[in-house]
């Protein structure tokens, strides 16, 4: 909590032996203090911890032995980075100096200041973009190998406990991934230029939510060395209780990851409340601006029962708890409403900031104004609302009430009119424009399509009896793939794309973002069509062998992730490549009207010498009719 | 009053771009339609209960009532990028309009797409309480169904202790499973009934069907319940009433 | 979207109101999230209350143990009285420090930090007393994660009342005093908080 206190350092400066000790912290420290507090932790929990013989059902000591190491990673590793610093400064009562605030914020540090606590937005932007980007390959890796096994029915040649472990690990760290996608990157480096700031509200919280997610990563890593996943994304209990100690790092990621969203929320949030330029009426607010508050905003009550939910897992493992062990009075209904009370929530958390980005480059590439702004906040602020009402129709064949399952039916098949809006805001736009062809461009048809496959699907799955057949079945898969990997990762491609010029100083090469374009649009929609098939004629979710009637479907979807497999490879080059020696980029290369593009590239520490102010919207395209 | 608009303006429909976008809309509609409807429909192969046709049935349906929104959109789409395109560095001119709503456009869709919402809405909770009705049904047979890492039981709880490990059910009458789970959650799904629900420790859940076809089905699990989640399957042999007496008395039970 | 030149705005010298808005809005957004979980928890309490599975929700008798009563909620709502306290403390420090009495800041957020010790504290003394232990069924954990969260927030209380104090001392909020105001939201969701846990606690 405090250490939002950043006070504006009028304060005279006390600086000289402290300035030594910030200047020395960078990540290196980080992880030599994590790996040290890990250690000395695991041999404290060894030496006071008794052995475990009151006979509790599920508490073992290799789990609080995992835990507390992790805990005491976690606490080496903030202290290393310098997240603790603000904090006791506070408490101290000496507060940063202006010369420290500047240190801090990176100023003339070159490469240094993108391995620190910096708190400049526009580095924060880039480490996110750089973590987004190993993190995605991680579950990118899995998912092939998920593929592989599949490719054939008993073809499968990694044993269950790792093809289980794999899946799980797939699926949370492109969960997490997903999440932190456009908000991570764009929504830190682009956002605060977009509405005419300096920087964030809070610029210490946004290097903290970063550094946390960075110190979150070696916990779910270090599953694969513990037994993995072996419970899926959801980790439902009381399997998640049988589960290996790669389950405690599952807890950690979550509990560190939750952390993380919230300090990021709440600095989002404010940034855009508070902060816009003069004359940033909120119809004059760029609309990715309200995609990235609405999502940022709907974490912050939905992650903390995420939290929660492994909060309760962590004291059964450790404790000897019984949340969720119905033999000593708890529940697995308890652990998946507080599972789904975040997870349905954070599916839109993923989306909406995608599609807004679109739809803040649709008017951009079709050189007219964007259509219905107002449907286009409808649709965002309807799809926010409805969704905290939405969580249980994960559960309709749990059975824990069946009473409910027409109430949420309603709730689920309403949130179909917000979302209707999107497609009207981007279909809309696109109408009689002056097509523009480029990747971005090409994305918003993509997305149309893609979601539409998503949506429609998921409106058979709303719908009780229809889920009563194909619930945990491989069409559910692949319908959440349409919606997050098809309309989501399309989007924030689209965004990598269209930001990479500000972000980087450079273009993106033109012809590998068309040839990874492709190749990824085109692998997907084979390999979950694929899925569709199978999950429609009966494959269950998640397993590692099936029957041969499967075969045909399988062998199709392998084909169409190794063709995804190979555009994201050629993605990947287009990244690097371009940005060590792509062509320079100008000020303003797509000339668009929003603020991102007023200043220089690069954008200079402070981003704007003098702040600007709005005097109209962003979408001001188009010849006036006579 | 509106003789009078179309005066002042031609009609919408007179315009090239808007008559290519109908003539699409019918046919991308249709094909839209029946392609998915039909792929799905065989996909979803042969069903063995009422539960399972009309779920196929409203499949079905559900597709043909979404495929003129999809059809539309497909259609503007594709107009869209029939018109002229513009590659290159530098932006196309500005397009010729400042158009920036449409209070008729976005009205309708609103009433359209709300209608839609409403009549899946209103048919899928008339499906369900049908559904839920059956469970209460006097005349059902019950069969306890337990599922534990990895493997089914099935208790015959009217014939007697008779337990087996494939399912065994007499044609054309209803029957209710009262499901529970020894260990973790497990998930209780006929594929070709289309019924499906938990098995969780510490509860008793249910589900019924009236299976309408004699033959051999399967039934899987549908909850990642560990190592052999996988293998946790087996049958439900659907036989005439007087079989299924019959194999009842060969494990003991009294039918 | 046009851009005009204007006025320069060091925005290093920003006028403490704003600043200080900021870091409330700030704070009250962390305060959704940290609300969000409390509600959690009291949601979990009455869940697995309402479910009873097994009947295990009240630890029962076994051969080496008699049946225990659940404690009683009192231990708990003292916790809150004394966080009340602390509350009124630290409204009696702002109200000073909105007089520019300094005095009355430092004894007030003196004697806030005090009180969040000693809740802090008392709430140790009872999780080690309780006549069961964490694995005798879910209201047995139920006790302890409510008894942790007001641990969790006691914790970072001492340690931001400490912090107030100090810089009441040092006499940091002689020319602007939004720490002190923001401290005092913190103060009543902690107590609010409190109080629930200790609401629940009371239904056995």
């Amino acid at each position: 909590m405090t250490t939002m206190m950043d006070r504006p350092a009028s304060t005279p400066g006390h600086s000289a032996p402290k300035k030594a000790l910030i200047e020395r912290l960078n990540i290196f420290t980080a992880f030599g203090l994590g790996i040290i507090g890990a250690i000395v932790f695991w041999y404290l929990a060894k030496a006071i911890l008794p052995a475990n013989t009151d006979g509790s059902y599920i508490k073992s000591n290799r789990d609080q032995y995992v835990l507390l190491a992790m805990i005491g990673w976690l606490i080496g590793f903030m202290t290393g980075i310098g997240a603790l610093v603000g904090p006791f400064r506070w408490l101290l009562g000496k507060d940063l100096s202006h010369e420290e605030n500047l240190f801090y914020a990176g100023k003339d540090q070159g490469v240094k200041r993108y391995f620190r606590y910096t708190t400049d937005h526009k580095v924060v932007g880039i480490q996110y973009l750089v973590t987004t980007m190993v993190v995605f390959f991680v579950g990118g890796v899995l998912a092939m190998l998920i593929r592989t096994n599949l490719g054939h029915a008993g073809g499968g040649w990694l044993q269950p406990q790792t093809y289980n472990a794999i899946v799980g690990m797939h699926g949370i760290i492109m969960i997490v991934a997903t999440i932190i996608m456009v908000t991570g990157p764009f929504g830190n480096f682009i956002m605060p230029i977009m509405i005419g700031a300096r920087d964030m509200a809070f610029p210490r919280l946004n290097a903290l939510s970063l550094w946390l997610i960075i110190a979150a990563i070696p916990c779910i890593l270090s599953s694969i060395f513990l037994g993995g996943i072996p419970t899926g994304w959801v980790a439902y209990n009381p399997l998640a209780s049988q589960g290996p100690p790669g389950q405690d790092g599952y807890i950690m990621f979550i509990c560190i990851f939750a952390l993380s969203t919230m300090v990021a929320g709440a600095n989002i949030t404010t940034t855009v409340i508070k902060m816009r330029a003069k004359g940033m009426t909120w119809n004059r607010t760029p609309i990715f601006i309200y995609g990235v508050v609405a999502s940022v905003a709907l974490a912050l009550p939905a992650f903390p029962f995420f939290f929660l939910s492994q909060v309760l897992s962590a004291m059964d493992r450790a404790t000897g708890s019984t949340f969720y062990d119905t033999r000593g009075g708890g529940s697995g209904w308890l652990y998946e409403n507080l599972f789904w009370i975040m997870g349905h929530p954070e599916v839109y958390v993923i989306l909406i900031p995608a599609v807004a980005a679109l739809m803040e480059m649709a008017p951009v590439f079709t050189r007219r104004p964007l259509f219905s702004f107002n449907m286009a906040i409808m649709g965002i602020a309807g799809i926010s609302g409805l969704s905290v009402l939405v969580w249980a129709h994960h559960m309709y064949t749990t059975g824990w009430a069946p009473l409910l399952n027409g109430p949420f039916m309603l709730t689920t098949e309403l949130i179909s009119i917000p979302t209707g809006l999107l497609f009207l805001v981007l279909i809309g736009t696109l109408w009689r424009g002056r097509l523009w062809m480029t990747m971005p461009t090409a994305s918003i048809y993509a997305l149309l399509w893609n979601f539409m496959i998503g949506g429609v699907t998921g409106i058979y799955l709303s719908d009780v009896p229809i889920d009563g057949a194909l619930h945990g079945s491989m069409f559910v898969t692949a319908h959440f793939h349409y919606t997050l990997m098809g309309a989501g990762l399309t989007g924030a491609i689209a965004s990598l794309v269209y930001w990479f010029p500000k972000m980087t100083g450079r273009m993106f090469d033109k012809t590998l973002s068309w040839i990874g374009f492709w190749f990824v649009q085109i692998g997907f929609n084979i390999a979950f069509i694929g899925m569709f098939l199978v999950g429609l004629a009966g494959q269950p979710r998640r397993v590692g062998s099936y029957a041969a009637l499967f075969d045909r479907g399988n062998m199709i979807t392998t084909g169409g992730a190794y063709l995804i497999m190979s555009g994201m490879l050629v993605l990947l080059y287009g990244v690097i490549s371009s940005w060590t020696h792509g062509a320079k980029a100008p000020m303003n290369p797509w000339f668009a009207k929003t603020l991102e593009w007023s200043v220089p590239n690069p954008v200079p520490l402070e981003n704007f010498d003098v702040l600007p102010v709005v005097t109209s919207d962003a979408y001001g395209y188009g010849k006036a009719q006579s | 009053m509106s003789d009078l608009e179309t005066q002042k303006r031609p009609s919408v429909f007179a315009r090239k771009d808007v008559k290519q976008t109908v003539y699409l809309w019918v046919i991308f509609t249709a094909i839209i339609g029946y392609v998915s409807a039909t792929v799905q429909a065989r996909s979803m192969g042969a069903s063995a209960s009422e539960t399972m046709s009309t779920t196929i049935h409203m499949i079905r349906v559900f597709t043909w009532v979404v495929a003129p929104v999809a059809g539309l959109i497909a259609a503007m789409a594709a107009t869209t990028l029939i018109a002229k395109m513009h590659f290159g560095d530098t932006p196309p001119d500005e397009a010729d309009h400042q158009i920036r709503n449409s209070p008729r456009a976005t009205s309708t869709w609103l009433i359209v797409s709300s209608l839609l919402c409403l009549f899946a809405v209103v048919w899928g909770t008339i499906v369900l309480q049908r559904d839920n009705a059956a469970i209460l049904d006097p005349a059902a047979m019950n069969v306890n169904v337990t599922g534990q890492q990895w493997v089914w039981n099935f208790d015959y709880v009217d014939n007697g202790t008779v337990r087996s490990a494939d399912l065994y059910l007499p044609v054309n009458k209803p029957v209710v499973f009262h499901v529970t789970s020894k260990d973790v959650i497990h998930s209780f799904w006929i594929v070709q009934m289309g019924i499906k629900i938990d098995a969780n420790p510490g509860y008793v859940t249910e589900t019924s069907v009236t299976p309408n076809k004699i033959g051999i089905f399967d039934i899987r699990c549908a909850e990642l319940c560990g190592l052999y989640h996988a293998f946790m399957q087996t049958k439900v042999h659907v036989v005439s009433q007087a079989d299924y007496a019959a194999w009842i008395k060969s494990q003991g039970g009294q039918a | 979207m046009s851009v005009e030149t204007h006025g320069h705005v060091n925005p290093h010298h920003e006028h403490p109101d704003v600043v200080g808005s900021r870091n409330r809005l700030g704070l009250i957004l962390l305060l959704v999230a940290d609300i969000a979980f409390a509600l959690g928890v009291i949601f979990v309490y009455f869940y697995l209350k309402g479910q009873n599975v097994n009947d295990m929700w009240l630890p029962k008798a076994s051969d080496t143990q008699d049946a225990t009563v659940p404690v009683s909620s009192m231990g708990a709502w003292y916790v809150t009285i004394i966080a009340a306290v602390g509350l009124l403390f630290h409204q009696y420090a702002l109200a000073g420090v909105k007089v520019k009495n300094q005095t009355q800041l430092v004894l007030g957020s003196g004697l806030a930090f005090v009180a969040s010790l000693a809740a802090l504290i008392y709430q140790g003394i009872l999780m080690n007393n309780v006549s069961f232990t964490i694995t005798m069924g879910a209201y047995a954990s139920c006790y302890y994660l409510i008894a942790g969260l007001n641990v969790v927030h006691l914790f970072l209380t001492s340690f931001i009342s400490l912090g107030n104090w100090n810089r009441s001392r040092l006499g940091l909020y002689v020319s602007d005093h939004w720490h002190v105001r923001i401290v005092s939201v913190w103060w009543i969701w902690m107590t609010i908080s409190s109080l629930l846990g200790a609401f629940a606690l009371s239904f056995t």
